[in-house]
């Protein structure tokens, strides 16, 4: 077990969103701004460690044929607890993320990871690669809302600051609203997709020019 | 990928084997949903707290006039369901309000469909029918557009989007974006929803006794 290079994966080299490509949905819908980020990648984060956890405790009891049906019943009774926590305790952010809280339990990060990661290690390190993948997953979905909602709305920190309009950054008449769309969520997702290949690649070809 | 799964694999119809999968599937199960019990007896406290605060702000929103409202919630009868399903909205709860214990008027809930979802809003009607306030309870509309709706943004005439139906009653007609209502500008559908909303609200309140 390797905390450092775990991280680099979630983070980098195998980021859920960048690279395995993963979770698309929640990233398109509610990256507008950066409170939803914020929320919806902690959420994650939470419910990702805390099912790879208990998924990694059980692997040896769970025989291999319903193995998926015993991720899916862990995973949601997870996702339920952070939805009914978020709604009694931070009530504005269960408003914000709405339907997306509830749609965790079919977000293919955590699945993948249990049937890729979990299901195959030991409790720490699934630990550890639930919270790597889940920082990976809220660096992207937060520099995702920093772009949509900066170029989009013309605002910074929405939900948050200023009474919830955010702090205005560009005049009201500017911003592109389209970019507040699923299709300014596709063109951001593809642009970081890109850049994200590129500096891989870039990366890779410096290391075997050694 | 775990090398144990094989394809076109003889399915396994040991009882035994059968069994324990079931056993083990419903003890999951059983753990889990003991679990989320747990946690609900935790949150449903200030869950119910939460969803109170939030009504009554947007019921208190609706009649800005009254100093110190009492809402007590009035029995849906099928004549103000249907007179709110006629206008095309679904009616959700009705409270009278009392101002010192005389009827001020009525705080509608009720749900129209916006561009992006439902759109929850209470609108408050006075004794005569007029529409005293409008407040959205919860919405799905797209953000920097339905959401101006949303957030009572100003028209070009300088009234709020939500505010131009303060003072409409049933004397007007049925109200509609384009001739009696203006919308905001890009957000036509989110302004329709709304008004769908209201026209429920005046309808159904003409209903209560």
């Amino acid at each position: 077990m390797n905390f450092g290079k775990q991280f680099k994966e979630g983070l980098i080299t195998n980021n859920p969103v960048l690279v395995q490509v993963l979770g698309m949905c929640s990233t398109m819908a509610i990256t507008t701004s950066f409170f939803n980020g914020l929320g919806m990648g902690l959420s994650v984060l939470v419910i990702l460690t805390a099912s790879n956890i208990v998924i990694s405790a059980m692997r040896k009891v769970v025989p291999d044929k319903i193995r998926i049906a015993m991720f899916i019943v862990v995973i949601a009774g997870f996702v339920t607890c952070v939805d009914l926590l978020l709604k009694a305790f931070v009530p504005a952010l269960s408003e914000s993320l709405g339907v997306f809280i509830p749609l965790i339990v079919v977000n293919c990060i955590i699945l993948g990871r249990a049937e890729a990661f979990s299901y195959k290690n030991g409790v720490l390190a699934s630990a550890v690669d639930g919270i790597c993948q889940g920082i990976g997953y809220t660096v992207v979905l937060i520099i995702m809302c920093v772009i949509r909602e900066l170029l989009g709305a013309g605002t910074f920190g929405g939900g948050l600051l200023n009474n919830g309009d955010g702090i205005r950054l560009i005049p009201e008449q500017f911003p592109i609203g389209m970019l507040t769309f699923p299709v300014g969520g596709f063109l951001v997702l593809g642009c970081l997709i890109a850049a994200m290949q590129w500096a891989l690649s870039k990366s890779k070809n410096k290391e075997e020019s050694k | 990928m775990s090398s144990e799964v094989k394809t076109k694999e003889k399915v396994n119809m040991d009882p035994k084997y059968l069994i324990k999968l079931a056993v083990t599937l419903c003890v999951t199960c059983v753990i889990v949903a003991a679990a989320l019990g747990a946690v609900d007896n935790v949150t449903r406290g200030p869950i119910a707290e939460a969803n109170r605060i939030a009504t009554e702000k947007a019921l208190s929103a609706v009649f800005p006039d009254v100093a110190a409202p009492e809402f007590p919630e009035l029995e849906l009868t099928d004549a103000m369901t249907s007179a709110a399903s006629a206008a095309g909205a679904t009616l959700e709860n009705v409270y009278e309000v009392k101002d010192g214990g005389e009827t001020a008027g009525y705080a509608v809930k009720i749900i129209a469909s916006g561009s992006q979802g439902n759109i929850e809003m209470v609108v408050g009607v006075d004794a005569e029918g007029a529409v005293t306030g409008v407040s959205i309870v919860s919405n799905a509309e797209t953000s920097g557009i339905g959401s101006k709706v949303m957030k009572n943004n100003p028209l070009p005439s300088g009234t709020g989007v939500l505010d131009q139906f303060i003072g409409k009653s049933a004397a007007d007609g049925t109200l509609s974006v384009g001739s009696n209502v203006d919308a905001i500008s890009g957000a036509t559908v989110s302004s329709r929803g709304v008004t769908t909303g209201v026209n429920g609200a005046i309808a159904a309140a003409g209903a209560i006794g």
